[in-house]
């Protein structure tokens, strides 16, 4: 059966990059995902303490309806929207008392247990496909490309939902290889870009983007991956805001990882809405010969 | 409640003779249209041609005219206020522009004066937005697709509508400026429904030669103004609401020009003098008097006051002689009696049946032909049904629209009437309607011009306070259409008629004195007061519990 | 007048306005029990139709927690109901320029940044007497999606209930009008054939035809009007009709 797919606010915007790639690339390696019919925003903009229960009703309600829908497995491409999920979703599974508030409250819902599973892509790919796979299907292998896997916070903080160990992570390398591409180690790959910092307290923000920047150029990364639109937003639409301020940190292009997939699996241009990035992401595209239009 | 037993058997009939109306409705075999003449006998049964409903005015501009008593009772009725009392050297808001009445064509009049560079006040009985304006649901007439249809066949059905005795320059002006008035609502946002290559849909209505009828789902009207409040609301710098505070006066200058109004605050029953270069009078019309007891289907205001504000400051009226009958008033629920089913029911195919079952009118006449030929069948005839509260209708058979038009139609297409009679635990789209006619608008008015002009200068009139437009009898969609395209003619002209800088001069109540003067003469209506401004609807047994001997301030 | 004869005959039930108690025939909706129970209106009735929002009523029955919503004038009386209308409640509209301001979400939520306090808690469809989905069409809002909440609001009457019950403090149905006319005016179809007859109109085209119908007796009118071509009630959009008199 189809697959639940939540794509969360940003992705229908901003990020549509994220999104368009992603589908086309499940697509492509035959998966059918399915958009919920109902949907709001995660919550993703408010922090989740335990305590704050109104703040859980945003993705529990998401998650109702998912399970509504007939899903099992929910899947979402970005980071924010699917830490949010995966710690209401635990919440629910393991509170008695909290998941009794919630669904009392929301006594118009049908009742939920966490039954549905919340999936970051990356880990679906890892678990359904496996790298070997991938690797079979991909069609224009990255060869040389030199990649820095970003990971950021929200992929594996906290320890109970992170998709793999936050100790040691490997899957973003394993994915990026799988690909054809040359993952580079660089210290900075789970640091904080400091998200929401950037609108309360901009030059602290800043800041830490020019750490991790420095950090990936040092690395000889030819460009950054990530999944998360706000860690992009810091990293690639700011990085100018970032160059111009801190010393030391050269142009590094941006992408989804989605997007080096989409690219990797042969897909076409228009599937990996580059209109979303910054100039040096599509130069590199053009150096290196990736770019297709379709027949 | 679902309908009882007895109605239940008599759907029955209903659905046994639906395959082959429908079947008839698919060939194009329509019950064919009354001629000319045939008209004219079917219209004996309208209430209009019944002359114990009326009487011959004995004051003012049109006296000798005979209207329905609840409107004369008003038009031959004293001042809210004593005009020898009121201090007309001070005043308390001042103008360029005063627009009277809140809703399509106010708002529309109000945006065009802006427009011309007027500050402009509009003052509303109740909120903005609360008119008949707010109620139409089928749609707004404008010929806008030139491959079929053109201004010259609206011209035509217009005048055949209204039985040819429309003002011509008014039908000219009101036909020729809709496809615009189409262009400036959907520029402003108004979202009226589309089919799939971006064309406006457009039905059939009664009267109508081609489909022309432009809708948005089936709250034409709300989605009209709501789009012209909101905008109103945006110039909120050049132009400023006062809710709840109706005119009760108008205000004549010196040199016999209009130079504002008497507004009265319902809330805190204070009267407030507003001076203005220009008056735009837009309060719409009168379906709360309940001429000759029936219900209506006009919201809680309208209670004609502007006609009698026109009317004591010296402007004749026309047209008032005759009123709309909506033909498809809900007859049963009870709760929901009166309230207006849509034409476009009729305009997508629902035949009017009687209780054998029987079709017996097209039902695309033009109203008046409907109205009265459902009250031939259920008084003359004895062919109506009747409903659990001892009255009378006939059936509107909606489920045939689903079958003419596919599963899922009626709850598509009017989502309202659907959600209202699923209340009730009726699905329209499975059982017919019951319905009979309802008060619904008011053909005549306040005489003026396709300018907005009346003989008063600085005095302009728009919407259906106006009559001469639709002549004896309006058709539908041709109301939203006339409020926006007056409007914004009355604005236009108002703001223009600013710009000319009219003479100022002491402010005047002359006028009412004068009326005062001629009633005491004539020897009526002392004992009552007009504007009503609002309808009564306390029950006789709890009237008589108001012991209050004397009020101070309002008249209650 | 038309009230009397049920308010005879129907059976009386008890009702709570603002907590008082009143008789009133069980039939009658909660508008005209208001009326019955000798109040007059000048807040909180309008159309008396169910379409202006004037109405908006609030109510709980003995012995459930919950809120209960209706507009007065379309809502039928039950025993023992406890009611309030709520005919006014203050919300922010913010003021925009129609003509430049971009159909965007983004450009949306730069009016009202409140939009982003919305916790989904779904109070606001509880409330709603018409049964809009309120924090759907919050939600689309949220992610841009401007269509879809054009459509899911298109039923709002704007009583503001919703308003009323927000945690987040939204003014929802200010933000859903200008939703509705961004993509009424700007994202939805444009309607050449409007467009085309307006310059026909301009360009005098039609003038002449129009002329000579002001000018006709009546008795020439009646036959130009009753030979006039009908076009038939299940023709297609693209129906010509076989005279191409007056177009």
């Amino acid at each position: 059966m189809k697959i639940g797919y939540y794509p969360g606010c940003t992705l229908k915007s901003r990020a549509k990059n994220l999104e368009d790639s992603a589908l086309a690339s499940l697509a492509a390696l035959g998966f059918e995902v399915e958009e919920l019919p109902r949907w709001n925003c995660c919550g993703a903009v408010f922090s989740l303490a335990n305590d704050d229960l109104i703040h859980h009703l945003a993705p529990v309600r998401d998650l109702i309806r998912a399970k509504d829908a007939g899903h099992e497995r929910l899947i979402t491409l970005c980071s924010m929207c699917y830490n949010t999920l995966a710690r209401a979703n635990l919440l629910m599974k393991h509170d008695e008392e909290k998941r009794k508030t919630l669904n009392l409250f929301m006594e118009e819902e049908s009742d939920y247990f966490g039954e549905v599973e919340v999936l970051h892509v990356l880990d679906f790919l890892r678990r359904e496909l496996g790298w070997e796979k991938l690797r079979a299907a991909v069609k224009r292998p990255l060869e040389g490309l030199r990649v820095a896997p970003y990971y950021g916070c929200t992929l594996l903080r906290p320890r109970e939902v992170a998709i793999e160990s936050p100790d040691l992570p490997v899957m973003f390398a394993d994915f990026l290889r799988a690909l054809g591409a040359t993952p580079v180690e660089f210290p900075e790959a789970t640091a904080c870009c400091s998200s929401y910092q950037i609108i309360a307290n901009e030059s602290a923000a800043l800041e830490a983007s020019a750490k991790i920047l420095r950090a990936a150029t040092a690395s000889s990364a030819d460009a950054l991956a990530m999944s998360c639109p706000v860690c992009e937003y810091n990293l690639g639409r700011r990085q100018g805001d970032v160059r111009s301020k801190h010393e030391g940190v050269g142009e590094l292009p941006t992408f989804y990882f989605t997007q080096l997939l989409a690219i990797a699996l042969g897909l076409p241009q228009e599937t990996l809405g580059l209109k979303w990035n910054e100039a040096s992401s599509l130069e590199l595209l053009k150096k290196k010969s990736y770019l297709t239009v379709s027949a | 409640m679902p309908y009882p037993e007895e109605l239940k058997k008599l759907i029955k009939i209903v659905e046994g003779t639906r395959a082959e109306r429908v079947a008839r409705k698919k060939a194009g075999e329509e019950v064919p249209f009354l001629s000319l003449e045939q008209r004219k006998e079917r219209l004996k049964h309208h209430p209009d041609f019944q002359e114990e409903g009326r009487r011959p005015l004995k004051v003012g501009a049109s006296k000798g005219y005979a209207i329905a008593h609840e409107f004369a009772d008003l038009l031959e009725a004293r001042s809210r206020i004593d005009p020898n009392k009121v201090d007309l050297s001070r005043w308390d808001l001042e103008t360029d522009v005063l627009v009277i009445g809140g809703g399509g064509a106010g708002s529309s009049a109000a945006l065009l004066a802006q427009e011309h560079g007027a500050k402009v006040l509009l003052a509303t009985k109740l909120r903005h937005g609360d008119a008949n304006t707010m109620m139409a649901e089928g749609g707004i007439q404008a010929a806008t697709k030139g491959d079929k249809d053109s201004p010259y066949y609206h011209y035509l059905d217009v005048m055949g509508g209204g039985h040819f005795t429309n003002v011509p320059e008014l039908v000219e002006r009101l036909v020729t400026d809709a496809p615009d008035v189409i262009r400036w609502l959907k520029a402003l946002g108004c979202n009226f429904t589309q089919i799939e290559d971006g064309r406006l849909a457009t039905l059939h209505g009664g009267g109508t030669s081609r489909k022309r009828m432009h809708y948005a789902a089936d709250i034409t009207g709300a989605e009209i103004m709501r789009t012209l409040r909101d905008e109103v609301r945006n110039r909120r710098a050049d132009i400023t609401v006062l809710e709840f505070s109706p005119a009760v006066e108008l205000l004549l200058n010196e040199h016999g020009a209009c130079a504002g109004a008497v507004l009265y605050n319902l809330e805190t029953e204070t009267y407030q003098l507003c001076k203005a270069k220009a008056v735009v009078m837009a309060t719409g019309g009168s379906g709360r008097l309940h001429v000759r007891g029936f219900m209506t289907t006009n919201h809680y205001g309208a209670t004609g006051d502007g006609v009698i504000l026109g009317y004591r400051a010296g402007v004749p009226v026309s047209f008032l002689h005759t009123v709309q009958y909506h033909p498809t008033g809900v007859a049963f629920q009870e709760q929901a009696e009166g309230i207006l089913i849509t034409e476009k029911f009729r305009g997508a195919g629902a035949n009017l049946v009687n209780v054998d079952g029987q079709q017996f009118v097209n039902e695309r006449e033009p109203r008046d032909i409907e109205a009265a030929s459902i009250i031939l069948e259920c008084t003359e005839k004895r062919k109506g049904v009747p409903t659990p509260s001892g009255k009378t209708g006939v059936w509107l058979d909606s489920p045939m629209i689903d079958m003419l038009e596919g599963e899922g139609t009626v709850k598509r297409e009017f989502p309202g009437k659907h959600i209202l009679f699923k209340r009730f635990e009726i699905d329209i789209a499975k059982e017919p309607m019951l319905i009979y006619p309802t008060l619904h608008y008011q053909n005549g008015g306040l005489e003026f011009k396709a300018s907005g002009e009346t003989k008063i200068p600085g005095f302009f009139v728009a919407g259906e306070v106006g009559g001469g437009i639709h002549g004896a009898n309006r058709l539908m969609g041709n109301s939203l259409l006339d409020i926006v395209v007056f409007g914004r003619v009355a604005g236009a002209s108002a703001g223009s008629f600013v710009k000319s800088k009219p003479r100022d001069g002491k402010l005047s109540l002359e006028h009412v004195s004068r009326y005062h003067a001629e009633l005491e003469a004539a020897g009526v209506g002392m004992d009552r007061v007009a504007p009503m401004v609002l309808p009564d609807y306390t029950p006789a047994d709890v009237k008589k519990k108001q012991w209050t001997a004397h009020y101070e301030g309002t008249l209650r | 007048m038309s009230q009397a004869p049920e308010s005879l005959t129907a059976k009386l039930i008890p009702i709570y306005i603002m907590g008082k108690r009143y008789e009133v025939p069980e039939t009658l909706t909660i508008m005209k029990a208001i009326e019955h129970a000798g109040y007059k209106f000048i807040r909180g009735c309008g159309c008396r139709g169910g379409i202006c929002g004037a109405c908006g009523t609030v109510y709980r029955r003995p012995g459930d927690y919950r809120i209960h919503v209706g507009l007065a004038c379309q809502t039928v009386v039950e025993p023992e109901m406890v009611l309030t209308q709520i005919p006014f409640y203050p919300a922010n509209r913010a003021s925009y320029d129609y003509a430049t301001m971009e159909a965007v979400g983004a450009a949306v939520g730069a009016l009202y940044p409140e939009l982003f306090r919305c916790v989904a808690c779904n109070a606001c469809t509880k409330v709603c007497p018409m049964d809009v989905e309120v924090m759907d069409y919050i939600a689309a809002v949220k992610r841009g999606d401007l269509a879809e909440a054009m459509r899911l609001s298109f039923d709002c009457i704007q009583c503001g209930l919703c308003a009323s019950r927000c945690m987040g403090e939204l003014p929802q149905y200010h933000i859903a009008q200008l939703v509705r006319r961004l993509y009424g005016g700007k994202l939805a179809p444009a309607t050449d054939h409007v467009d085309a007859m307006v310059k026909k109109i301009a360009d005098g085209y039609y003038q002449q035809k129009i002329d000579e119908l002001k000018k006709m007796s009546v008795d020439e009118l009646k036959k130009l009007y009753t030979a006039r071509e009908q076009e038939p009630h299940q023709a297609p959009e693209l129906w010509k009709a076989k005279s191409a008199e007056g177009l």
